[in-house]
């Protein structure tokens, strides 16, 4: 009884988390300022969060699309900094 | 005679005509033909190279290096003794990891990163990320559980602007289970998270924390999580707070109700002040244990202490990145750590270290780095726990290189 009271208590607590992202992500937007912005200043003011920042150069195009994906994972970046980011990279 | 003359002289020009046309005809199908055997190559060669919905590529790093140091441990009421040691090795820092990174079409990635430490091959991660929706990666697998900033996105030799890492930021660590994270725009502002649902820590007999590893060792799980805020909208400042909870006992063990709560802030802001690039991070990381009765390997008799572990970092470099010479190359780093293991445990110590590193960046991703380092340990520890009280000073000169590959 103690295992599935542990159990439930663990989903309802992940189920509840879930919600209440989904919620927040229902209610945020980005503002104009933000959507106007290029993948060359998303780059620019992103990856040198963490790391130098590489040049377009670095690698082929369809490198850049996993970079991409996998510095999501890294960073959070929101799904429409990492295609501004790849587009640019690719170019 | 004039006039077969005149038409002779027509004839022998038309067919010179004739046949200067015709010869560059054949040499027009000569020419089309070369081209359409070229062009058949290049297809071929464009087909094979053609990437399909997969894609495969090895990345990594490697970080090797050189460490001089000099150690003074000072036992109560006695003198201090100087042990020195060098070594070509850096075995605390020596890792070549190659990083195998597999995408299939735009949703799915999976990342496997083994690990040779100079002695052993180990796996820093092995995972799978499902890209599900906007602001929704969920991933499955071994991975660095989210906590801080330290672990998951500035551990790497190439990234890390010291030689060492900061003391005590090891847990959570790397763990089995599930994971879900995302970014969201707030209007001009950022937000993300970072929750997972792992396996968890075990409780050791000394009071010290470990991964369980894929076998648990208890029915519950491990829930960590980290949200961060980048409130302004060029994502120079990202503040974090992270969150964690795991039942530690061995199932059956006299630790059966131990439960281990943690709690973290970290900072990082990164901003050019032409010409300097600055860069501060930060991380604190507190451990609490649920208080528990542990057993003296000297005589076996019960004791409890607080056991509670705080660490703490806080980093600054800068690097003259708008010199138009090769110093914009170079990068002056500081960084203070602090690390406070529960005082009457066996490995109770106050610890506090101060690195200074002058690195030198060769590519975005290869840097050499120099760093000073200089620790002070003062053993908090108990005699009946097993400890060695004392005071230890490290002085530690490092010549490190890594690189991302
Ligand atoms: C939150 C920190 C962080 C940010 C921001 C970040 N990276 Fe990374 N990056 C990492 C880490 C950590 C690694 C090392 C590999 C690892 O740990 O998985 C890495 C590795 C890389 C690599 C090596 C190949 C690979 O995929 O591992 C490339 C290329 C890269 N990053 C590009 C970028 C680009 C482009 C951006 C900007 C969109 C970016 N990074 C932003 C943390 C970050």
């Amino acid at each position: 009884m103690k295992k599935i009271k542990t159990r439930t208590r663990g989903w309802i607590m992940i189920i509840g988390m879930i919600a209440v992202i989904a919620l927040i992500f229902t209610s945020c937007a980005e503002n104009e300022k933000i959507a106007a912005k290029s993948g060359a200043q998303l780059w620019a003011e992103n990856c040198q969060r963490c790391h130098n920042t590489p040049s377009p150069s670095a690698f082929s195009h369809e490198q850049w699309k996993t970079v991409g994906l996998h510095m999501q994972t890294r960073a959070q970046l929101t799904d429409k900094e990492r295609d501004k980011i790849i587009a640019f990279l690719q170019q | 005679m004039k006039r077969i003359n005149k038409i002779g002289h027509c004839l022998l020009a038309i067919a010179l005509i004739l046949l200067s046309i015709n010869s560059v005809k054949a040499q027009q199908t000569t020419a089309d033909s070369a081209l359409l055997g070229r062009i058949a190559i290049l297809e071929q060669q464009v087909a094979d190279q053609k990437p399909g919905e997969s894609h495969f590529m090895v990345a990594g790093l490697t970080t090797f290096g050189f460490v001089s140091s000099k150690t003074t441990f000072t036992a109560p009421g006695s003198m201090g003794q100087i042990t020195r040691a060098n070594s070509l090795g850096d075995a605390d820092h020596y890792e070549l990891s190659p990083m195998f990174l597999f995408r299939h079409g735009d949703n799915l990635l999976v990342e496997f990163e083994p690990s040779f430490d100079g002695t052993n091959i180990g796996v820093n991660w092995a995972n799978i990320s499902y890209f599900a929706a906007p602001g929704l990666v969920v991933h499955a697998g071994y991975f660095v559980v989210p906590f801080g900033i330290y672990s998951k996105k500035l551990a790497a030799g190439w990234i890390d602007k010291l030689a060492g890492d900061p003391a005590g930021l090891d847990l959570p660590g790397t763990d089995f289970g599930i994971g879900f994270s995302g970014g969201f725009p707030l209007g001009d502002m950022k937000w993300s998270y970072d929750v997972s649902l792992t396996n968890g820590l075990q409780l050791l007999p000394d009071g010290e924390l470990q991964n369980a590893g894929i076998v648990d060792n208890n029915k519950g799980k491990m829930l960590s999580g980290r949200v961060s805020l980048l409130p302004f909208s060029n994502s120079s400042l990202e503040i974090g707070v992270s969150a964690l909870h795991s039942n530690a006992g061995d199932a059956g063990s006299n630790f059966t109700s131990a439960n281990v709560t943690m709690y973290g802030a970290d900072i990082n802001f990164v901003k050019t002040f032409s010409p300097f690039l600055v860069n501060i991070k930060g991380q604190y990381n507190k451990i609490n244990v649920t208080p528990q009765t542990y057993t003296s390997p000297v005589d076996s008799s019960l004791f409890s202490y607080n056991n509670v572990t705080s660490s703490a970092f806080a980093q600054i470099s800068v690097r003259p990145v708008g010199s138009d010479s090769f110093l914009k190359n170079f990068e002056l780093a500081y960084r203070y750590s602090n690390y406070t293991t529960p005082a009457g445990s066996a490995w109770g110590q106050n610890f506090h270290e101060n690195d200074f590193g002058l690195d030198y960046w060769l590519s975005w991703r290869t840097v050499l780095k120099f760093t000073y380092a200089q620790s002070r340990s003062l053993s908090t520890t108990s005699v009946t726990a097993g400890g060695t009280p004392g005071l230890t000073n490290i002085n530690s000169l490092y010549l490190q290189f890594s690189v991302e590959f």
